[in-house]
């Protein structure tokens, strides 16, 4: 992960009013997580929709529980770990799932959906009744009843679609659209092509987990929870040192990015490559606060951790007002967590604000 | 008598008591608000009011499981305030309690207690 990496996804995802995205392994504190994470972020707009989200974002993750025939258990994530993302673009919200797949079974479940997604909502109906009624449960439960529901619930298509990775398993991508159906001048679809380069490119820069939104505290609350639920097999000390970093840049943005369009907008990307924990963020910031900022991480930089640490407990002794409050105190006892440097980059935008994007190595 | 404050912790903020009549002070919990002054700042004016006619002897706990760097400045504000206590020929204690197996919040109790000028114990619980 690269501050061009920050940029290149906050840029892939511009229309999005927020967005998630998660691989590796699933279980429910995650699904917990991420439902709270999305309801927080709703805009009023579409809070008639926040019931029916949640119910598809817990079918969508059972379905890869149901579907996922994937044989690696707490290993590193690979290119073809199950992969999970919500979305929110113009008046629809997408919940995307991917996961392998045994070759064998992938004439079954295209039959399955190509099924539910031709029928009409009098036959999709009748179609639920039979198969709750029909004895027969195939072996792994379900026989497409969440399909039959996802369509009922959306009363929209299931797009999907197989990528063939050996002779034996295939990626099986799916694509759950929920509109909102009182929103004026309604947005266009977006291709299930889109989610499959979503995932890959989320995969091929080892990302573990991506949240692009406004981060007010009420946001970041559930990411915290969320990196804290996914630590839970390294040392407390690397737990506490990540979980810290993140508490001080997540509330570094929530207070000093800019304003656009009355959100302060961010993105975060946590990721593990050659065993090591990487994270990035990216926001927008005041142009006129660059330069300051600019020196601030330079200087912080430039210190060693005995220099730094002398620093930090000169400023708990004596404060120190800036006008940006605690940032000097934050962006120090960020340095001195880490080990490498604070890598950086700021990308003017307008003459009005730049992108500032940030990447750390644990 | 100054009256007893106490607060119930919730996720990102601590729990609170400060109790003169039965000599409990005691602070606890996990701290990651967003502005530190705002949170503080009545526990600070308890605190201040108390140092002028304290208790003969005051120990201060405390035990996080972890704070922000807005909260920081505050806890080393609240340790400058209990120092006057020593002032008026009283005695104050802080105990930093820490699980055993916590380097960072041990790391971060001695840190406090190298800018301390009071007594300052790091207990491993």
């Amino acid at each position: 992960m690269t501050t061009g990496t920050i940029f290149n996804f906050f840029n892939l995802l511009k229309e999005d009013g927020i967005s998630f995205a998660y691989r590796g392994s699933f279980s429910n504190s995650v699904l917990a997580m991420a439902t709270e994470l999305i309801k927080n972020n709703m805009d009023e707009e579409h809070s008639k929709l926040r019931n029916k989200l949640s119910f598809l974002m817990i079918e969508s993750f059972q379905n890869i529980a149901r579907y996922a025939d994937n044989d690696e258990e707490n290993q590193d994530p690979t290119p073809t770990s199950d992969f999970f993302m919500v979305r929110n673009v113009g008046n629809i919200f997408f919940v995307i799932s991917a996961n392998l797949i045994d070759n064998d079974k992938v004439p079954l479940v295209r039959d399955r959906l190509t099924k539910v997604n031709t029928l009409t909502k009098k036959e999709l109906n009748e179609f639920y009744r039979e198969v709750l009624t029909n004895k027969q449960i195939n072996q792994k439960g379900g026989a497409g009843l969440g399909f039959i529901e996802m369509v009922r619930k959306t009363e929209d298509k299931l797009p999907f679609d197989f990528v063939k990775v050996n002779e034996e398993k295939s990626m099986f991508f799916m694509q759950i659209q929920l509109r909102n159906p009182n929103v004026e001048n309604p947005s266009e679809d977006v291709s299930i092509e889109d989610a499959k380069f979503i995932q890959k490119n989320i995969a091929s820069e080892k990302i573990l987990m991506m949240h692009k939104g406004s981060f007010s505290q009420d946001a970041v609350g559930p990411v915290l929870k969320m990196v804290e639920d996914n630590m839970h097999n390294m040392k407390l000390k690397m737990q506490k040192k990540i979980y810290h970093f993140l508490v001080e840049i997540l509330q570094n943005i929530s207070k000093h990015s800019f304003v656009l369009d009355g959100e302060r907008e961010g993105i975060f990307l946590m990721g593990m490559n050659g065993g090591r924990f990487e994270v990035g963020t990216g926001n927008y910031i005041a142009s006129s606060k660059v330069d300051s900022l600019k020196a601030q991480l330079d200087l912080v930089n430039s210190m060693d951790n005995e220099a730094l640490n002398h620093l930090y407990r000169k400023y708990l002794r004596e404060g120190r007002v800036t006008e940006t409050g605690s940032a000097g105190l934050g962006l120090i006892d960020l340095a001195r967590e880490t080990e490498d440097k604070i890598k950086y980059e700021f990308t003017p935008v307008t003459d009005e604000y730049s992108f500032f994007s940030l990447t750390v190595k644990f | 008598m100054l009256g007893r404050l106490h607060i119930q912790p919730t996720d990102d903020l601590p729990g609170i008591i400060l109790d003169p009549k039965n000599g409990e002070f005691r602070i606890w919990g996990r701290v990651i608000p967003e502005d530190g002054n705002k949170f503080f700042k009545p526990i600070l004016e308890w605190v201040e009011e108390y140092v002028e006619n304290p208790n003969p002897e005051t120990v201060f706990y405390i035990k996080l499981d972890y704070y922000n760097s807005s909260t920081a400045r505050m806890l080393s504000k609240l340790i400058m305030i209990l120092e006057h206590i020593q002032e008026v020929n009283k005695k104050i204690k802080v105990v930093w309690e820490y699980s055993k197996d916590d380097e960072v919040m041990y790391e971060r109790g001695d840190e406090l207690k190298s800018i301390s000028y009071l007594p300052f114990e790091l207990k491993p619980l």
